[in-house]
């Protein structure tokens, strides 16, 4: 079924010339090898797969259709719409007399959270720790190597649990938590940061804001034109920021109460304001970001050695600094290469928050087990979840696709 | 930071005689204490400084956890459960199937790697490592295992590595062959000695035993069902095409633990009424369809890999296709995915701790139960020690790994 | 910027702008130098050639500290080449270096792999350097490539733009290793052309290359290795007909 007709040509060729000297047609040769024939094979053969694959699903189908009648339930999908009853400790609006299609969704919306939150985190730390793994400094690079080799090496779900149960657990309640200077607070029950609260003038500075980045635009645009003209280094950040940060403090006093600080404090044996964080959620965060981050650390590392020696030796020889050789010639070079191993681990780090149902936290995979137990339709709800998370595996590795598209523009000439 | 020499110079160098590489001069004098630490954590201003604050926090966390290993933690409940945490609920009095499973895995090990090594290439810093590796490896033993029975059990297992590295080194080149037999003859051979003869059934089966075994079972069977898939993926045939690339991407698609779900709740639905699959059954079919879809992948890359050139030439000397595919393709193919096969394998090793979460007493499970009574409140204990049991695992082979991609040199990223 | 002229020579009036005295290098255990001594002087070029392994290729790379020597002592252009880095940088400043393997940036056409240095290191206003950066590409022939990539040139040019490359840092010194190595036939000539112009105008160059004809064109002297050590320099009549080394015999005659 390759393609090829392999050893079918010369005993083909060979009925060619046979016929041709008994005087025959050369449509007569076609006909009579129709069933040795590639496209008839072809075809013949499709057709025959695709019987078996639909009398195969049927048969499953069947099955499950007898199974599912057996036990009391259905097929259908009408259930979604019932009261849930599922307790959700946290995430978006809801409550248990919602359906349970309210529910899935808020189950979703928490792993979006999760894993959004966590890519960002896994990257920087992974950028940091990868880095580090090149320093010339031995005990950055040593203690980056230990890291990285312990954290791949481990499941990450026993990473998870011990995180949570074993770290969290291990501090104190909320009213003999830990804080940071004041401002930010650890506890068992989970974590409190400062939050920018969104007060009245917050449209208008808006605009404020906006003027200031349109500002400090064209002050890059005017340090990167007389860097053309005279040759003498830009310092565009050095210029543009200072102006951003100007204008926006000048817009801040006039406005008034546009963006406040929420800085938590401690209320009893409760958080009050800020940013918080439940328990559950800090620890499969804090226990994915870790796992994450040391393969992304590995992979930063090795796009980094992956580009060509002599790329950099080139550099080294037209007289470029360390610092100028990576940011012109390897960094853009290794950027690229790293691209879709990064997307796999941002795939992983997806996926890999259905771990959550081991510490509580109310994403998809743990809702949609409680919601299997108590709806019992476990084939309605394990097909949505997988098309929950395919959808969101789809999701990203199109917007890495388009990442890797306008990289790999520059300098494909094939 | 040109001062460290890339190992494919060396072997370059090395290429370039025939012979082994012989001390010619002495190296360069090997720079003093001060100058080393000098150049190494002091080079410049911000590398001291760095140096300063890793250092201050490294050595506070490194020494809190010391003090915590040593004088806080209870590591009597790792003793206490040791069987547990090994085999689970296996009948004690069948324990010698296990034995005999680890001494053939242990005897196959010792042997590959007397087979592959070349030289031994021990430098002092090395040794010195490995030493107190050693030490320290006795010492916990020493600290776990009480009563001479069981130390003659482990001491055989060294002694079984021993002797099979030195046959190996001895047999070399001729024993490539019965070796990479005896690894495919091993994985029935274990089911055999496992569950034959009046053995014991799978669902008894627990503890690490059980996450190796499921690791095994799954990584094997999936190969032969991932390679007819990235066949299928490569197909001209578009409706074979289109079925595998949907194959693949749906079980890729989810997580482990869905498809896990999966097996338990769905699975017994799908199959026809009056036929009962163990859990543990369908956790393996699970898994070894989860691990198929990424060994595709990884042959699909193994098959991009081989040149076009090598098709053509196939087709020219008048191979068929499936000889063509079976003996020129294939080969070069699998031998250029080995790297990425051992890192899915380890992956898919330290994934079957996801059992534990439904319900199987595999190593991560005893972990969690293990704290009650007079050892609660030792989680952390025990999660190290499971954590540990998956690490040396995880990492011998990962080094394995290494080793064989500079020996194969498979360079391919 | 800290130099340390030569001794014995007044600085300034200094005619040797490559000085090699007693160089060594290790890889590991394996021996790649075993003391090469040898000058070049201003305006010379020289030839290295030898068979393969045999040092040529380290030699020339210690000289702009892509390699570090591990005893002896580098001169160029009267600064001592030691572990200090205004040193260093000041002798990579002097010269230039053309790869085997091009080496051109993928990710930048042709004018900005020309510009990067003059603008990054050096300085030099966009508009002048792009201005410098297209004279040099009319001297190496290919003025209409520059604002392509170098994926969609030819070996050859590739190669030519990698010697403007280098001459854009104005240096006093060119190193060649194996220029011509990696090149399909026909485009040898082309890339040995814009060699062979620059020796004439008068560059102080260290050129390894199996070039026969172009060493005994272009070339002063012929310095010919084996094995970690400088076998022997000669002019190149004396060397192609009359090798004094038996070793130098053998390689010719395996080339010729």
């Amino acid at each position: 079924m390759w393609t090829g007709p392999g050893s079918l040509g010369p005993r083909l060729a060979h009925g060619l010339r046979f016929t041709e000297m008994a005087g025959s047609s050369v449509a007569e040769v076609q006909r009579a090898a129709i069933w040795r024939n590639v496209r008839f094979l072809r075809v013949v053969g499709q057709l025959v797969f695709a019987v078996v694959v639909v009398w195969a699903f049927r048969e499953l189908y069947l099955n499950l259709e007898y199974g599912v009648r057996r036990v009391g339930t259905d097929l259908s999908f009408d259930f979604l719409q019932t009261r849930s009853g599922i307790p959700i400790k946290e995430g978006i609006a809801y409550d248990p007399n919602q359906s349970y299609l309210r529910a899935y969704v808020v189950a979703v919306a928490n792993t979006v959270r999760v894993a959004g939150i966590g890519v960002v985190l896994a990257m920087l730390l992974g950028l940091v720790i990868g880095v580090a793994r090149l320093s010339p400094n031995w005990l950055v690079r040593k203690i980056a190597q230990v890291y990285v080799e312990v954290i791949r090496n481990t499941p990450v779900l026993i990473q998870i649990i011990f995180w949570y149960f074993g770290i969290l657990f291990a501090l104190p309640l909320i009213e003999g938590g830990l804080s940071l200077g004041g401002v930010a607070f650890l506890s068992q029950r989970g974590a409190a940061i400062p939050w920018p609260h969104i007060g009245e003038g917050a449209g208008a500075w808006g605009l404020w804001l906006l003027g200031g980045l349109v500002l400090a635009g064209a002050v890059w645009w005017w340090r990167t034109k007389v860097n053309e003209r005279t040759g003498r280094p830009h310092h565009r950040v050095l210029w543009s920021l200072p102006v951003l940060v100007a204008v926006a403090a000048v817009g801040y006093a006039i406005v008034g109460d546009a963006v406040r600080l929420d800085v938590p404090e401690v209320a009893g044996r409760l958080y009050r304001g800020g940013f918080q964080l439940s328990g559950e959620f800090t620890g499969i965060l804090v226990g994915l970001v870790i796992y994450t981050a040391a393969f992304i650390a590995e992979i930063v590392r090795g796009s980094i050695l992956a580009v060509d020696r002599g790329q950099k030796e080139a550099a080294q020889a037209l007289g470029l600094s360390p610092a100028q050789q990576l940011r012109f010639v390897v960094l853009p070079q290794a950027f690229r290469i790293a691209v879709p191993p990064l997307n796999s681990q941002f795939l992983n780090l997806t996926k890999n928050s259905s771990l959550a149902v081991a510490v509580a936290y109310p994403e998809l995979s743990s809702v949609s087990s409680t919601m299997i137990n108590q709806a019992g339709r476990p084939f309605q709800i394990t097909m949505l979840v997988m098309a929950t998370y395919l959808t969101m595996s789809l999701t990203i590795s199109f917007v890495m696709n388009v990442v890797n598209r306008v990289v790999t523009r520059k300098g494909e000439g094939r | 930071m040109m001062d460290r020499v890339p190992t494919e110079l060396e072997r370059v160098a090395a290429m370039l005689k025939e012979e082994p590489v012989v001390e010619f001069a002495p190296r360069r004098e090997p720079v003093a204490p001060s100058g080393w630490i000098r150049q190494n954590l002091f080079s410049g201003w911000f590398s001291g400084i760095l140096t300063i604050l890793v250092g201050a926090v490294v050595g506070y966390l490194g020494f809190g956890l010391l003090k915590w290993a040593f004088l806080t933690a209870d590591w009597t409940v790792i003793k206490a459960n040791l069987r547990l945490y090994m085999v689970g609920r296996f009948p004690p009095d069948e324990l010698w199937r296990v034995w005999a499973c680890v001494y053939l895995v242990t005897a196959l090990a010792g042997l590959s790697w007397g087979v592959t090594r070349k030289r031994l290439a021990w430098t002092v810093r090395k040794a010195a490592t490995r030493g107190a590796l050693a030490v320290l490896a006795l010492a916990s033993l020493a600290y776990l295992l009480d009563g001479v029975r069981i130390w003659v059990l482990v001491g055989a297992v060294v002694v079984i590595y021993a002797a099979a590295v030195m046959a190996g080194r001895l047999g070399a080149r001729r024993l490539h062959i019965p070796v990479i037999v005896g690894w495919v003859l091993a994985f029935p051979l274990i089911i055999l000695l496992l569950r034959g003869f009046g053995g014991v059934p799978p669902e008894r089966w627990g503890g690490f035993l059980l996450n190796v075994v499921v690791a095994v079972v799954g990584i094997v069977l999936s190969f032969p069902i991932g390679i007819v898939l990235a066949l299928g993926r490569r197909s001209s045939l578009p409706v074979i095409r289109v079925s595998c690339i949907g194959i693949i991407e749906f079980v890729r698609g989810a997580p482990l633990y869905t498809w896990l779900l999966f097996g338990l709740f769905v699975l017994p639905f799908l199959l026809p009424a009056g036929v009962v699959l163990p859990n543990i059954v369908r956790a393996m079919i699970v898994v070894t369809v989860f691990s198929s879809a990424y060994v595709a992948e990884i042959v699909r890359g193994g098959l991009q890999g081989v040149h076009l050139g090598q098709y053509e030439a196939a087709r020219a000397i008048g191979l068929s296709t499936t000889k063509m595919m079976a003996f020129i393709v294939l080969p070069q193919a699998l031998r250029s995915t080995i790297p990425a096969m051992i890192s899915h394998f380890i992956s898919l090793f330290k994934d079957t701790s996801l059992l534990a979460v439904i319900g199987f007493i595999e190593a991560l499970r005893i972990a969690r139960i293990a704290p009650q009574g007079q050892f609660s409140g030792d989680l952390r204990e025990t999660l190290i020690f499971a954590g540990l049991l998956f690490w040396m695992v995880a990492f011998a082979m990962s080094r394995w790994s290494q080793r064989l991609e500079r020996r194969l040199g498979v360079g391919e990223r | 910027m800290a130099t340390q002229p030569v001794a014995g020579l007044a600085s300034g009036a200094n005619d040797a702008m490559i000085v090699a005295e007693g160089v060594e290098k290790w890889f590991g255990r394996f021996q790649a130098l075993k003391g090469v001594t040898t000058t070049v002087r201003r305006g010379e070029v020289v030839v290295v050639v030898g068979p393969s392994g045999s040092g040529k290729s380290t030699f020339i790379r210690t000289i702009n500290r892509l390699e570090r020597h591990d005893a002896g002592r580098i001169v160029v252009d009267g600064i001592e080449l030691t572990d200090d880095l205004r040193n260093i940088e000041a002798i990579r400043s002097e010269i230039g270096m053309v790869f085997q393997s091009f080496n051109l940036f993928p990710h930048l056409t042709v004018i900005q792999n020309i510009t990067l240095a003059p603008r990054m290191v050096r300085g030099r206003p966009k508009a002048d350097a792009e201005e410098k950066a297209m004279q040099l590409l009319e001297r190496v022939g290919i003025p209409e490539q520059a604002h392509k990539y170098p994926a969609q040139l030819s070996g050859g040019q590739q190669q030519r733009v990698a010697i403007a490359r280098a001459l854009a840092m104005e240096p006093r010194i060119m190193l060649f290793d194996e220029p011509t190595s990696a090149l399909d036939p026909e485009m040898i000539k082309e890339v040995l052309d814009v060699m062979k112009e620059l020796a004439g105008s008068g560059m102080t160059m260290v050129v390894i290359t199996h070039e026969i004809g172009f060493a005994k064109e272009a070339a002063d002297r012929i310095l010919f290795f084996d094995d970690g050590l400088l076998l022997e320099e000669a002019t190149p009549d004396r060397f192609f007909t009359e090798p004094q080394h038996d070793r130098a015999k053998l390689f010719l005659s395996q080339i010729l």
